[in-house]
């Protein structure tokens, strides 16, 4: 079978997380828990001209991120019990029944995909709603956005529609792990590792 | 830092001073006896060896206070084919199985002598195993400051000077019950002792020039590899920079300046009670510095994960 992937279109992201928003609210995750995440990328700054600010190759763009059940999933090779596995369509697992909470998994994860439960005490990450789709529906995150900026499919035929882009800033170089991810960039987007910026995410107040 | 941290320092600590100590108790009891016999060599060293396995099977207690769900501990050696982490644990309990079977055996006078030595030289191999995989935990793509080649010679460093150091402890401390028991025994033993000494004193002064030169080299490996090493070394060097200067002056006075004083102070007989000080602190201070170098390498560790 083939390989499930997420497609995230920057150029329309708003910066809303309705996404993140819609991925707790389905998966009844905790604060600190986010298996969806909504990150604010940005650089260049202001000059001072005759008196006024004037922008100086300012950007800023969002990218929303949650697991990208890679081809080549490093937490599933580093985990010592086997917790975590791949599924024929390519949806990466973790089973909680056998996971040790070490917690290494989010060391070797460079999304910061695997998330602790801190009160069950193991870890658990983004299941691409595996149960949605059984039904025939849509990821929650899919559905949620307003932009249609989040869509899902198997990975050749997103490829084939919207490019090959999975690695802009600040999202790490694909080449750690394949991830099964299809970007459209944004107009200012850098390209993973040339960049200038920096994450200026705004937190929410817990 | 959090207790889950801590607990990884304490359990690496631990599990690198139990694989130091056993090596260094080999390559002293084998040259011990062929200096004094046998039976002087074990007199020295029996006792010794029997702080190693307490000390290991504290760190791995230690090493489960960081898991979230503790009754799936078993699992962790599931995936042998992939996981440093699952080689880790297997090389740990196996070197605690074959390494306290040879403790209790070697104690007892159980079994040929011949067993005894071959289970000691297997326990040997499966520590530096398990200090190998140790270290492997940490090469992580994703964790630049931990992801060079410095991370493995750090870890080998600290085991054999940790375990050199705990050793000459330990053999003053086993010289000094032995003397209470048995006051007649004390001068062969004591001729020995010193000579042990003196050993360890010069390879804890030669291990300390080595360290201080892999720490310069470690980072700049880490500040030129990438921009995320350059922030941890900048943390490094910035907000934990007391830390930092505070684990060399350490390591320098524990194994550098204490090492010299153990080794004249075991040059002729009678000094032994200095002797005995000194190598109690040197053991003390270094322990404290490598406990501190744990402490960096986690508190300074920047992920390129988001």
């Amino acid at each position: 079978m083939s390989q499930l992937a997420f497609y995230f279109d920057a150029t329309a992201c708003t910066y809303c997380k309705a996404c993140q928003l819609a991925c707790q609210d389905k998966n009844q995750l905790a604060p600190n828990q986010l298996w969806r995440r909504v990150i604010s990328y940005t650089g260049g700054g202001w000059t001072i001209q005759d008196g006024f600010h004037v922008p100086n190759n300012f950007f800023t763009y969002a990218v929303s991120i949650a697991c990208n059940h890679c081809e080549q999933p490093i937490c599933a090779e580093v985990c010592p019990t086997k917790a975590i596995s791949k599924r024929d369509d390519g949806v990466v697992l973790i089973d909680q029944s056998k996971c040790i909470g070490c917690r290494y998994c989010e060391w070797a994860c460079p999304y910061g995909a695997p998330r602790i439960d801190e009160e069950a005490g193991v870890m658990t990450k983004c299941t691409f709603c595996e149960d949605l789709l059984a039904q025939g529906k849509n990821p929650a995150c899919v559905d949620a956005c307003v932009m249609r900026a989040i869509d899902f499919g198997p990975l050749e035929e997103l490829r084939a529609k919207y490019g090959t882009v999975d690695a802009i800033e600040p999202l790490p170089l694909s080449n750690l792990t394949q991830p099964a991810l299809v970007i459209t960039p944004h107009k200012h987007a850098q390209l993973s590792g040339t960049g200038t910026g920096k994450i200026d995410t705004l937190e929410e107040a817990l | 830092m959090d207790v889950r941290e801590w607990s990884l320092v304490i359990f690496t600590i631990l599990g690198k001073m139990s694989v130091g100590a056993f090596l260094v108790f080999l390559v002293v009891y084998f040259f011990a006896a062929r200096k004094a016999g046998r039976e002087e060599a074990e007199r020295l060293s029996d006792l010794s060896l029997l702080a190693i396995g307490p000390v290991l099977l504290l760190g791995m207690a230690a090493s489960v206070l960081h898991l979230g769900n503790v009754m799936n501990a078993y699992r962790a050696v599931s995936n042998l084919g992939s996981s440093w982490l699952s080689r880790e644990i297997f090389f740990g309990v196996l070197f605690a199985i074959v390494g306290g079977a040879f403790g209790l055996m070697q104690w007892r006078k159980i079994g040929p002598f011949g067993l005894r030595i071959s289970l000691a030289v297997l326990a040997a191999l499966l520590g530096i195993a398990l200090v190998v995989s140790m270290a492997a935990v940490y090469l992580l793509p994703t964790q630049p400051a931990w992801d060079t080649w410095a991370t493995p010679v750090r870890f080998g460093v600290t085991t054999l000077l940790l375990g050199v150091l705990a050793m000459g402890a330990a053999f003053v401390a086993n010289y000094a019950i032995l003397q209470r028991r048995d006051p007649s025994c004390a001068e062969a033993q004591c001729t020995l002792l010193r000579s042990v000494l003196r050993w360890l004193a010069i390879s804890g002064v030669v291990l300390l020039g080595v360290e201080l030169v892999v720490i310069p080299l470690q980072i700049s490996t880490i500040a030129t590899g990438s921009a995320f090493g350059l922030s941890s070394i900048e943390m490094l060097l910035s907000e934990y920079g007391a830390v930092l200067g505070a684990q060399l002056v350490l390591v320098f006075l524990g194994a550098g300046v204490f090492g010299v004083f153990v080794y004249t102070n075991a040059m002729s007989a009678g000094r032994e009670n200095v002797m005995s000080g000194m190598a109690y602190a040197a053991f003390a201070i270094v322990l404290v510095a490598e406990i501190l170098g744990r402490y960096l390498f986690y508190a300074t560790q920047v992920s390129i994960g988001l």
